[in-house]
């Protein structure tokens, strides 16, 4: 049949059904006249007649059926008129509804909401051209301690000339830098680049120009490219501002270009280059391939030719590294390790395991999710058991009770998609604020098309799968037994055994998920615990730059002299410091090898972080100093070096000795070698100063009026609220220069609780998995329960009229509930020890298999249940017998 | 029902080939397949009215309500040009078969 006849039957059969039925009526009438006429024709009595002819027709509503049946869109119709009968029912109850709306919308929102995260963070590709193709190049210097340290520039330079299946190899490395003019003077963080890197990764200006080879001469003017956001917020997101000279670190710097607004450098976490740098300068590494190979500090992406795979890519670079490693004795017996790895894969390479434990965890949510929905779908099938089996007996096709279960499946899980993206919207926003600052690349996450057609996917499977659960009993419905048997108890001991079952399921996996939970807060009190060696609460840490004024030694340690004098004169003020790096910083970390034995080769020497202070830092941050004195003023330019190492690395250099008085080289003006030598004077307790978790380094300290570095970090200590002095630090510091940038004023407090976001966010987020299993488990119990005492209330009607206890029946349903719980519960502690090590990259100072997660989960998921059979047992006991017995 | 099994299609078959010469309306459509079958097809009207229905539904023939002689309203039903195709087809069809079933007989 033409399709346009059919869609046209199809409309006529949904749209104009009285009309049609009416029809069908005067038809029929119309046949039993002249069915009639007939037989009078033929000689009947004509009452008789009539009588005859209604007999032949039969029941007139039996052919009618047959009629709609053959009507072409029969399907439709009925499944809408199910579909109207779904709605009915579903509004007579509420309570019904509402659970299994609620339940799944808490399902498929928390599915949407990661699902949206995982897409943003491990399925979208990199913003730049062709992103697959690119790689990072790290240095793996495992046997010292740095299993991914940059490379050195004579090392790019090899990179660049031996390998042959490359388009090029670019680099960048990130500092701070003081921008003056134009407002008040502000220190920016500055990526330095070499000049193919913008086009390495197929990023181009938005205005103006990215750099080019004309700059990169030592003739040519210098040169700056600022971000979208730079430019918008300092020059009002003047045009004008490209090819105009701005003061840079004092000097003057030409404004080639502005990139775009949606431009974004995304280098992998660890690689000390900053997701948001605020402007670009050249590194020519051009002019520094005489640098020491020791000098290493260039993060390296490289761009693989068209079909070339990342294996041989790999090992393309090995054989350059093997190369380099004969050639150049620096290398010493170690050699030079190359790792080569994928740029996308390696920006993922510690979240990935988080948000996959995150995927698994709210799939096992939807499984709960769907399991209580099918719960509750088998306690309706079983109060629906004798209508069910009345349909059959009359005719009803098997086929036709099951479209109408799958349309009431559909209809929920319909209900529930939308309340579930409407409930992942708003968790993801939630998700968004409260994020810790490290995962600033979870704002690209949006709830967009693909993941609402993922979520819309989803939730069809999951109505699909929840509505099979009640046929499953369907298949079993057998009309004579139904009917024979009362309607209360019919089929019940199936439905009984099917729910406890999805119950059973329901607590195992809600184990899992609490389990899960538990370690995770027991990981996150273990990280509260660390003493990270120092003290941050009511301090005050701001960074600070001198200009060119200060190049002198002299100049530069008065005015650090004088800056602390000031600010420890301020009313309130407990002690001041300064310190290069504030712990947990996102700046470039500094540090290199040293040497503890004059004999030593210095290709195996281990690495240590470099660290400069003044004097005030010991008191003021609380550092713990275990063997011979702190700087003193005293250690300046005008002294030998000295230096204060940790217990760790004296314990590594000196053991059983004391360290103060040894010797040691290092390289605290960052040459590419260790070899400036310098005497220890202390020991001091080591610091977690670059993470919370484990900090493995060993730690040089050194005078900053001695090595000077700039910019460092002012810490101020006051006895109340540090962010209160900020106002008056900000003054004191201007009174000494105005043209100095006082940057990131903030209490020191927040470095460390930055620390501990990420932990406090995924706890927080195990946390709210396990409540919410916690809670439909508990909800599952209770239905499951509830209805099978419901249904045995004759029974208990009984058993009470013939003189049983309350308390003993009560005790049978408890018990009836405590042995599903114990089952799931043993269930889901054997797979909680299986899955749980899958956690243990983000468990922290607990095992896997930690006992007391064990026992609070098994212990909270125990009494939740209990609660929940109680509360209907004690509901079953509270009618007397004879309104049981009656009302049966 | 039918004193000979109706083979499943048949009927639509039957009702296309009645409509052939002239519109009819249902009574009229059983009492003609009653008489030119001389009562071997008898169909009744829990299996008449389905299949006029579907046929329509498919559009191989049309209904329309008009008077009969006595001025009552009345469905009567025509074929459509889809609807003498199909017969046409069926036709061929049903001859083939009759044939084959003829040899297959004769054979035997």
């Amino acid at each position: 049949m033409p399709l346009r006849a059919r869609l046209a039957a199809t409309l006529r059969t949904l749209f104009r059904q009285s009309s049609l039925d009416r029809d069908l009526d005067e038809e029929l009438h119309t046949y039993e006249r002249l069915l009639g006429d007939r037989k009078i024709a033929a000689g009947v009595d004509p009452p008789a007649a009539r009588a005859a002819a209604r007999r032949e027709l039969g029941d007139l509503s039996l052919v009618k059926a047959d009629v709609g049946a053959a009507r072409v869109g029969h399907v439709i119709e009925t499944t809408l008129w199910d579909a109207r009968y779904t709605l009915r029912s579903l509004a007579k109850t509420p309570g019904f509804t509402a659970a299994a709306i609620l339940t799944l919308a808490l399902g498929i929102g928390a599915n949407s909401a990661i699902f949206s995260i995982v897409r943003a963070m491990l399925l979208s590709p990199l913003p730049y051209r062709d992103p697959s193709r690119l790689v990072f190049v790290w240095s793996d210097m495992s046997a010292i301690g740095y299993p991914r340290a940059p490379l050195s520039a004579p090392e790019l330079k090899d990179l660049r000339d031996r390998t042959t299946l490359f388009d090029g190899f670019g680099s960048v490395w990130s500092t701070t830098a003081v921008l003056n003019g134009d407002g008040e003077p502000e220190q920016l963080r500055v990526g330095l680049v070499s000049t193919n890197f913008f086009p390495l990764l197929g990023a181009d200006a938005a205005i103006g120009r990215a750099f080019a080879a004309e700059d990169e001469s030592t003739s040519a003017p210098r040169t700056i490219l600022l971000t979208w956001s730079l430019w918008q917020r300092r020059y009002g997101g003047d045009r004008a501002v490209v090819g105009r000279a701005i003061r840079v670190n004092g000097q003057t710097a030409t404004v080639v270009g502005v990139m775009p607004s949606d431009f974004r450098l995304l280098m992998p976490p660890d690689s000390a280059v900053p997701d948001d740098l605020q402007a670009f300068v050249l590194l020519n590494p051009q002019a520094l391939v005489r640098a020491p190979r020791g000098q290493q500090y260039l993060r390296v992406v490289g761009r693989m030719k068209r079909g070339v795979t990342l294996e041989e890519a790999r090992g393309d670079v090995n054989r350059v590294a093997a190369a380099i490693s004969k050639e150049f004795t620096e290398y010493g017996a170690n050699g030079r390790v190359l790792t080569t790895v994928g740029l996308q894969a390696d920006g993922v390479r510690q979240i990935r395991p988080v948000l996959l434990a995150l995927s698994g965890g709210v799939g096992i949510l939807l499984l709960i999710a769907c399991v209580n929905v099918a719960s509750l779908l088998v306690a309706r099938a079983a109060a629906r058991a004798r209508e069910t089996a009345v349909r059959l007996s009359f005719g009803a096709t098997r086929l036709r009770l099951l479209r109408q279960c799958l349309v009431e499946g559909l209809i929920l899980a319909v209900f529930g998609t939308v309340a579930g993206i409407a409930t992942g919207w708003a968790a993801l926003r939630l998700l968004l604020v409260l994020r810790p600052d490290q995962l600033s690349r979870l704002d690209s996450a949006r709830v967009d098309a693909t993941v609402l057609a993922v979520t819309i996917a989803t939730a069809a499977g999951c109505g699909i799968l929840f509505s099979l659960a009640p046929l499953v009993e369907l298949r079993r419905a057998d009309p004579l037994h139904a009917l024979q048997a009362d309607g209360r108890r019919a089929g019940g001991s199936i439905h009984y055994r099917m729910r406890s079952a999805l119950v059973l399921v329901q607590i195992a996996m809600s184990v899992v998920l609490l389990v899960g939970a538990a370690l995770m807060l027991r990981s996150f009190a273990a990280l509260q615990r660390v003493n990270p060696g120092f003290r941050s609460e009511g301090t005050l840490t701001f960074r600070m730059a001198l200009g060119p004024r200060y190049q002198a030694p002299d100049a530069f340690n008065a005015f650090g002299r004088q800056l602390e004098a000031a600010l420890a004169s301020l009313p309130g003020v407990r002690g001041v410091g300064a310190l290069s790096h504030v712990p947990y910083d996102t700046v470039p970390n500094w540090g290199g090898p040293y040497l503890s034995r004059i004999d030593q080769d210095e290709s195996t020497a281990v690495m240590a972080d470099n660290r400069a202070v003044t004097p005030g830092l010991l008191e003021t941050i609380g550092m713990d100093l275990i063997d011979g004195r702190f700087f003193t003023e005293d250690d300046d330019q005008r002294r030998d070096l000295v230096v204060i190492v940790d217990d760790q690395l004296a314990r590594r250099s000196w053991p059983g000795r004391s360290a103060v008085g040894q010797r040691i080289a290092s390289d605290p003006f960052s040459t590419g070698h260790a070899r400036v030598w310098a005497t220890v004077i202390g020991v001091v307790r080591h610091l977690r100063h670059r993470t919370l978790l484990e900090d493995l380094n060993d730690q040089l300290y050194f005078s900053e009026r001695q090595v000077r570095r700039n910019p460092v970090a002012y810490f101020v200590r006051v006895g109340g609220d540090p962010a209160a002095v900020s106002a008056q630090v900000k003054r004191t510091v201007a009174a000494l220069d105005p043209e100095l940038p006082v940057s990131d004023v903030r209490p020191f407090d927040d470095y460390v609780s930055a620390a501990r976001a990420p932990q406090r966010f995924s706890s927080l987020l195990a946390l709210t998995f396990g409540g919410v299993a916690l809670m439909l488990a508990t909800v599952g119990v209770y239905g499951v329960i509830a209805y099978a005492t419901a249904r045995r209330r004759y029974e208990f009607g009984v058993r009470l009229a013939l003189g049983a206890r309350p308390r003993h029946v009560t005790g049978a349903i408890v018990r009836e509930g405590a042995r599903l719980t114990a089952l799931g519960m043993a269930a889901g502690v054997v797979i909680a020890a299986a899955v749980s090590r899958l956690l243990s990259a983000q468990l922290y100072g607990v095992s896997p298999h930690d006992p007391v997660s064990y026992a609070a989960t098994t212990a909270a998921i125990g009494l939740a249940a209990l609660l929940a059979s109680w509360v209907p047992a004690k509901r079953a006991v509270a009618v007397t017998p004879l309104d049981a017995l009656r009302a049966e | 029902m039918p004193r000979t099994g109706l083979l499943k299609g048949t009927l639509d078959l039957l009702i296309l080939r009645t409509l052939e010469l002239e519109p009819r309306h249902g009574f009229s459509i059983a009492e003609r397949l009653e008489q030119v079958t001389q009562g071997t097809f008898c169909v009744r009207p829990g299996s008449l009215f389905p299949g006029l229905h579907r046929l329509e539904g498919e559009g191989l023939i049309r209904g329309a309500w008009s008077a009969d002689d006595r001025g009552r309203r009345i469905k009567m039903y025509e074929l459509t040009a889809a609807g003498r195709r199909r017969l046409a087809a069926e036709k061929k069809q049903w001859q083939r078969i009759v044939r084959a079933v003829a040899q297959v007989l004769g054979e035997a």
